[in-house]
């Protein structure tokens, strides 16, 4: 392949400058005369029926414009997935502590607050049910009793479980049968959330014709779109969702969020309406991440050969099924080819705020679970943790879980960069107050997949303007006009990216599960290429030469045998206005791409002080295959970002539920545990680059996996350091203390409880 | 009752009538229209709305804004001189060190706020001075980097143009 002018190179970001100076504008930033501020009364009960609710004080207080209830939408629910499990605001009945059950626009933000504390509602407590375990058991109250009648309503056992499932290949209990050593054991993965920093942010307006103007923090557009238009029962037509710079999402801000709040009250009076969110919302109302129990059992050779692997996890997610237990199945069985398997997964609801998308839903939860059991299985072994992963290692030509062949991949590469930058397998010193460790773990995820659209126009002056649907994700922007920029042999500050809304770029799927570079990617570049064509095509007849004998590049259509002969796009442009084609539009289109593994591999050295359990992380390695670094320094940024959440779930993050009542009781970041600056090792990261058949250039899919490694690194090098194996998160000093004076049992999981869920 | 309020900002004297309860942050950002610094979280937790009073940086939500009357505040809109970039600006720029760009003027603010004080610029110290401001997209290193690079520019931009940014107000 030529060598990249654009591609490969540290860029800096299109939107750089923006954000450096405060030009950026967010949701929030947006003031539209009239406007009226929005606010949400939640609900104060776990699980009561609404006995009544009186408006009719807030209604009468000078300032206040609008209130609505439940009751003020159409009667509908609506869901994230096939099931339709959830209304946008209370109507008869709560589910949750923090569920929305009326919203106020006043003249100010102040008077939206009054307004809340005037209105009345009367509630009729119900049984709850808060612990997943209890949920499941069918021994408890049922939070939905009608689950079995809402659309979509599919493969799950009823009761609290909502959705499951399932995955088996082989004969399991041979495979057991065949196998010198089972190891069973269990894992507890603790709530989380996804932190963004920009809480979530709508103004809604109502334009002169009737329609509705949406303008939100979100990663999905005409997801918004389509959930809106369904719960306000109105045409998707008479919305348009601008997404605008978003500050953050991770995966909440994937589908409809608050945006029918404010919509409802801009119809009702006429005016804008804001909406946003408190920092305390965003733990309520946000879908953040609920507990998972994780039950694994595993037949082994005496030499080292994974036989079967039995896997059951249990997702709680809360008062609405946000996002289902897919990867309890998809990644049950981590990065191995595991000839015997039966794995099930289940969505179960509680009385608990809704879970939503982070980063791989599920995946970090599973990755905890599956790595640290592969470290245990070494050590009972007496294998060394890299060796028994690379024996049992996916390779090229086996068959995924879902039944996918492997395409060629990173993974070996990835773990002899780890192996080789540690230098492992090392054993560091340790002494009496302090003991130090090394732990790895490997993550597996597959680069993002769903409709991508693009479309590129060429300017008279020779720049183009590249139209996608897609909102900027860490980075994308930049990345996708570098793959434009490349395709047609421009500069990159000859690319300018559109600002978009839903009206104006043609659908396309939502930013999230690392689908961007590498499928949003893919359709700029065939855009890029249908640019070309056509150029080329100009160009062949202009100059009376055929297309093949030509090249784009530096701005210009050259003849390859005489380069001076050229016209430059500019003059292309302009030509194409007279021209039969008419001005030339490159587009592209394209509904999935193929199954393109991404591994990473992940080691820490760990410093564990033993009166305290405090654990230090002092170095962290990671070694990525990216396919291909479309822009390094943003490759860099989401390796060291993602690898520092992992980070902050393996240590110190966790929503603390209310084990009566599910209220979150940490809504704040100063109870919630983020990592800081002062907290963080420096990150090394390699990237491995594997290119992948079918992404631009052969980039595969980046964010989404370096977020998986650390808790079972974190784990595998505190059992390095002392010698105590902690199976729940997060891996606090009070855990790994208790473990240290042998009382860790009192944070596990009971295994019997999880073997209940049995499958009918 | 709003009550009349006047903060120079950014070397422009502003005034407005502003709530006795609002906080800087709200009167920057709903009364003069300043929307750069940003609300995270509204309890002085994120640092993102981090902006300089009188040279030193503060978290503006927690800072009433008639406390700050007759004071001089500089907010992210300030750092440029028209197209030219404060060196703490240009470094984020180059070595990447943003990504949703939220967080991004409060932690420019908190470095800028300390290469102009008197605390030596090392690493480990930058860490410290950054220890208030999340953010959740970096994973800090880059942003360490940028800060790093900006401390001789931001040195020799300070003797070159008298800038007075984070000379505490001379009374």
């Amino acid at each position: 392949m030529a060598d990249f002018q654009v591609l490969g190179t540290n860029q800096v970001r299109v939107d750089a400058l923006d954000k450096v100076t405060g030009r950026a504008t967010y949701a929030a930033d947006v003031h539209l005369p009239g406007m009226l501020m929005c606010k949400l009364l939640t609900s104060t009960h776990s699980h009561a029926r609404i006995v009544s609710i009186d408006t009719s004080d807030a209604e009468a207080l000078p300032g206040v414009r609008g209130v609505v209830t439940g009751k003020d939408y159409p009667d509908a629910r609506f869901g994230s997935g096939a099931l339709k499990d959830r209304r946008i605001m209370a109507v008869d009945e709560v589910f949750y502590i923090g569920e929305p059950v009326a919203a106020v626009a006043a003249d100010d933000e102040v008077t939206a607050l009054e307004a809340l504390d005037l209105i009345k509602v009367e509630y009729q407590d119900l049984e709850k049910v808060i612990d997943p375990l209890l949920a499941i058991s069918g021994e408890s109250a049922l939070i939905h009793p009608d689950l079995e009648d809402f659309e979509g309503y599919g493969f799950a056992l009823g009761g609290n479980n909502c959705t499951m499932l399932d995955a088996d290949r082989g004969d399991v209990e041979q495979g057991f049968k065949d196998s010198d050593l089972i190891v069973e054991e269990t894992y507890h993965t603790q709530p989380i959330n996804q932190g963004f920093l920009e809480p979530m942010a709508c103004v809604a307006d109502l334009e002169a014709n009737g329609r509705l103007s949406i303008l939100a923090s979100t990663q999905g557009p005409y997801q918004v779109r389509s959930q809106l238009a369904s719960v306000l029962n109105m045409p998707l037509s008479n919305i348009k969702v601008t997404a605008m710079e978003m500050g953050g999402g991770f995966g909440a801000k994937l589908r409809l969020a608050l945006e029918a709040f404010p919509a409802l009250l801009a119809i009702k009076t006429g005016r804008p309406v804001k909406l946003v969110n408190t920092r305390e919302e965003t733990f309520t109302l946000n879908g953040p991440r609920l507990e998972t129990n994780i039950y694994l059992k595993t037949g082994v050779t005496k030499d080292g050969r994974i036989l079967a692997r039995e896997a059951r996890s249990i997702f709680d997610v809360g008062a609405y099924l946000g996002a289902g237990p897919n990867s309890g199945v998809g990644h049950g069985l981590g990065a191995y080819d595991i000839p015997n398997f039966k794995l099930r997964s289940y969505g179960v609801y509680t009385n608990k705020i809704y879970v939503g998308s982070y980063r791989a839903s599920g995946v970090a939860d599973m990755t905890f679970a599956t790595e640290s059991h592969t470290d245990v299985i070494a050590h009972k072994l007496g294998l060394d943790p890299v060796e028994f992963r690379m024996m049992n290692a996916l390779k090229e030509g086996d068959t995924s879980v879902s039944g996918a062949t492997l395409p060629r991949n990173g993974l070996k590469e990835t773990m002899n960069a780890l192996k080789e930058r540690m230098g492992l397998p090392k054993k560091l010193p340790s002494n009496a107050k302090e003991g130090r460790g090394v732990g790895i773990a490997l993550g597996e995820w597959r680069s993002g997949s769903g409709p991508s659209t693009a479309s590129i126009s060429v300017n008279e002056d020779g720049t183009v303007s590249l139209l996608t649907g897609s909102v900027d994700i860490s980075g994308s922007d930049t990345s996708l006009a570098q793959i434009a920029a490349e395709s047609l042999g421009l500069r990159l500050d000859q690319v300018i990216v559109a600002k978009r809304n839903t009206d104006l770029a043609p659908f396309t799927g939502p930013s999230g599960g690392s689908r961007i570079v590498y499928s949003q990617g893919r359709a700029v570049q065939n855009a890029a290429e249908d640019t070309k064509a056509k150029l080329l095509d100009l160009a062949a007849d202009r100059l009376g030469v055929p297309a093949d004998a030509l090249a784009c590049a530096g701005g210009s259509v050259y003849v390859l045998d005489n380069p001076p002969q050229s016209l430059d796009l500019g003059q292309l442009a302009r030509m194409s206005l007279s021209s039969r084609g008419g001005p030339i539009i490159g587009n592209a289109s394209l509904s999935s791409l193929p199954y393109a593994p991404v591994f990473n591999a992940q080691g820490v050295e760990v410093i564990v002080d033993k009166e305290t359990g405090q654990v230090r992380v002092t170095r962290f390695v990671q070694a990525q295959d990216v396919g291909k670094a479309i822009n390094p320094m943003g490759v860099e940024g989401q390796l060291e970002g993602g690898a520092v959440q992992g980070i902050g779930r393996a240590l110190s993050e966790e929503i603390l539920i209310d084990r009566e009542t599910g209220r979150v009781r940490n809504p704040s970041l100063a109870t919630y545990l983020m990592p800081l600056s002062v907290d963080m090792p420096e990150i090394e990261s390699i990237l491995v680059e594997i290119p992948s058949a079918d992404g631009p250039f052969g980039a595969r899919a980046v964010a989404e996996s370096p977020g998986f490694g650390p808790p079972a690194a974190i784990a595998n090098a505190i059992y390095d350091a002392v010698g105590v194996r902690i199976r729940t998160l997060p891996l606090s000093a009070e855990r790994v203390l208790a473990a240290i004076q042998g009382r860790g049992d009192e944070y596990n999981v009971d295994a019997d409880a999880l073997r209940a869920a049995e499958a009918p | 009752m709003k009550k009349p309020l006047q903060i120079t900002v950014n070397g422009q004297l502003q005034q407005a009538l502003v709530e006795p309860y609002f906080s800087l942050l709200d009167a920057l950002r709903d009364e003069m229209q300043m929307t750069g610094t940003k609300k995270g979280c509204d309890e002085g937790d994120c640092g993102a709305c981090t902006v300089l009073l009188n040279g030193k940086p503060v978290t503006s939500c927690l800072v009433l804004a008639h406390s700050a009357h007759d004071s001089e505040v500089t907010t992210i809109e300030g750092l440029a001189k028209g197209q030219e970039l404060h060196p703490v600006q240009r470094a984020f720029v180059e070595h990447g060190g943003l990504q949703c760009g939220y967080c991004t003027p409060g932690l420019i603010m908190s470095a800028v706020g300390f290469l102009e004080s008197d605390e030596e610029p090392t690493a480990e110290n930058i860490k410290h001075a950054l220890g208030g401001n999340l953010c959740r997209c970096t994973g800090y290193s880059k942003v360490i980097e940028a800060v790093l690079a900006a401390v001789e520019p931001t040195k020799a931009a300070g003797r070159e143009t008298k800038t007075g940014l984070g000379s505490p107000k001379a009374e």
